[in-house]
């Protein structure tokens, strides 16, 4: 209902922007051919129109995207509203349970257990929400230390397999060819929430199963990439963009029975860029898996032989950068 | 999904809620108050449960969010087959309009998360205790200690008969010339509110607040779709229409006798 409404209200400033362009040239046009001796008058009333239809068209293109932004963030108040209040309600019930009813032992654990893994679902949201506020601010200056990528990686793969309950082989790692250790300059707090946040994605849009590949390589020998590839839902082309965007959640029944706020992929895509990467989704179609691929330049080839601590003091400077 | 009997013959109650955890401690609580549960929690899977005619399901539990079939869609799947099992929602989304969608689409109570647990075993309890007057009633006994003869006028609100129709409120029911059309609790309730303020100007905001017990500051029209819901039960003609009138900017009167 609301949708088709703000579809409603996004035609109608496109139809007025360019009824008014039309009307504007039309206008221009007429009044030159009835004015065509009075050249500087002309000239003028040319470049007076011409301003007038730029402000339109700039009008438009802001009106039409300021009601996108609204409808996003709508849609992602109702999803953290959602994963604000289940949790509480989830604890409440619990701690109303208790106080009223005798629970024996192992329901009484079991209860515990359930309290436990709400606050932190309740934890983990607020820290989404908070995180996304602070990245929507200038970058905050916080002393970047040398990070070994594979030990984060395969802690952060054993964190998303006890937080879902899933079997070791869900998810695959392969790390880089030969003994090499990839390190890059970074925030290791803010590199876990990235990673968490992709290997989180592939597994809640797996609904089938999740089988999900990780792989970290050196790419053009000075990137550290880290490929996460599921076997889930897919993306249709148009939105390997999109779904970095703040609050953008992909529309569809499939992706509706998945709940999230749409600031993971957001989160990740600014973290990846404050650490001088980037990061891109590709998928070969729906039901096809998706393929992210975060991208980090490696530290110093100097830093990432020999972790020593004069290496981590230096710190301020991107790896990339140490090494021109 | 699981099943259990404290007894065989306790009502059995159907728990669609999509988020374990609560399923768990409802379940958990519906079972200590003596009921039977039955836990789904997928949409679609819920619907096919709901809509199996050998279930004898006493009142339904249910989430709005779930995976596959959404909670409003269920209800309205199931008051469309009519099925009239009384069904109270859980909505995380307290906003009227939301709370309102839940109740047109012909539940008959809700609960905004989080919920507190005794007023949502109240809850349960009332809405069984309707359908319990209803069996009750049709099997031959009245809920009060005098019975009464179905044809004999009643006391307060027990039946309501205007314009060769008759609302049966403690069966949920509307008795009108050509068919019976079957109420939710809460257009009963509706009802029962516009039949006794006869002739009275009854607001929006009203409606709200005292029916359906939830409040807003702002005027709302959420409420408008569900008026002309039950036009097409009382009305000849609901496109225009005799007893139940808007009133411009204010709300709504009930006239028994135009």
């Amino acid at each position: 209902m609301n949708i088709t409404r703000r579809r409603g209200t996004i035609a109608f400033f496109i139809t007025l922007g360019v009824l008014l362009v039309g009307l504007a040239v039309t206008l221009n046009i007429g009044w030159v051919v009835l004015n065509e001796r009075t050249v500087a008058l002309a000239v003028f009333g040319i470049i007076l129109f011409a301003l007038l239809i730029a402000g339109v068209v700039l009008n438009t293109v802001f009106l039409v995207r300021e009601v996108r932004r609204n409808e996003r963030q709508d849609s992602f108040l109702n999803a953290v509203t959602h994963e604000l209040k289940t949790p509480i309600a989830s604890i409440r019930l619990y701690l109303e349970t208790l106080q009223r009813r005798p629970v024996d032992e192992a329901q009484r654990q079991q209860f515990y257990a359930n309290m436990l893994a709400d606050s932190d679902r309740l934890l983990a949201t607020v820290e989404q929400v908070l995180k996304a506020g602070q990245l929507g601010q200038r970058q905050r200056q916080q002393s970047r230390t040398l990070i070994d990528l594979e030990p984060l990686i395969i802690d952060c793969i054993a964190i998303t397999l006890q937080r879902h309950h899933l079997s070791p082989d869900s998810i695959v790692f392969e790390p880089v060819a030969g003994a090499v250790h990839l390190r890059v300059m970074g925030i290791a707090e803010d590199l876990r929430i990235a990673v968490l946040n992709l290997l989180d994605n592939a597994v809640k849009y797996s609904p089938e199963g999740v089988h999900v590949h990780c792989s970290l390589s050196i790419t053009q020998y000075t990137w550290a990439t880290l490929s996460i590839t599921d076997t889930g839902l897919g993306l249709p082309p148009n939105q390997h963009k999109r779904i970095f965007r703040r609050f953008y959640r992909v529309p569809g029944r499939s992706m509706v029975r998945i709940k999230g706020t749409g600031l993971g992929l957001f989160l990740v895509r600014n973290i990846a860029r404050q650490h001088g990467g980037n990061a891109v989704a590709t998928s070969p179609g729906p039901n096809q898996g998706t393929t992210i691929t975060l991208t980090l330049p490696l530290a110093s080839p100097a830093s990432a032989t020999e972790p020593s601590s004069a290496s981590i003091k230096k710190g301020q400077q991107e790896g990339v950068e140490e090494r021109a | 999904m699981s099943d259990s009997h404290p007894s065989d013959n306790a009502p059995l109650i159907a728990v669609i809620e999509d988020e374990e955890h609560l399923a768990q401690g409802l379940i958990f609580n519906l079972q200590a108050e003596g009921y039977r549960t039955h836990h789904e929690a997928d949409g679609d899977a819920a619907l096919e449960y709901l809509l199996r005619p050998d279930e004898a399901i006493a009142a339904v539990v249910l989430d709005c969010m779930l995976p596959g079939t959404d909670g409003f869609e269920i209800v309205r799947t199931l008051r469309k087959a009519q099925r009239f099992t009384p069904v109270l929602m859980l909505t995380a989304r307290s906003r009227p309009e939301e709370v309102l969608e839940g109740i047109d689409a012909g539940a008959d109570d809700y609960l905004p998360k989080p919920f507190d647990l005794s007023i949502l075993l109240i809850r349960i309890k009332s809405l069984l205790r309707r359908t319990a007057w209803h069996r009750s009633q049709t099997s031959g006994f009245a809920e009060t200690e005098s019975p009464r003869r179905p044809s004999e006028p009643a006391g307060p609100a027990s039946e309501y008969a205007f314009n060769h129709r008759t609302i049966r409120f403690d069966e949920l029911e509307l008795v009108a010339p050509n068919r019976t059309t079957q109420l939710t609790v809460m257009e009963a309730d509706l009802l029962r509110y516009l039949t006794d303020r006869e002739g009275q100007i009854v607001s929006r905001k009203e409606i709200l607040e005292q029916v359906w017990r939830v409040h807003e500051d702002t005027d709302t029209r959420a409420i408008d779709n569900f008026i002309v819901r039950l036009r097409r039960y009382i009305e000849d003609d609901p496109a225009h229409p005799q007893h139940l009138l808007t009133v411009r900017g204010v709300g709504y009167r009930f006239l028994a006798n135009p």
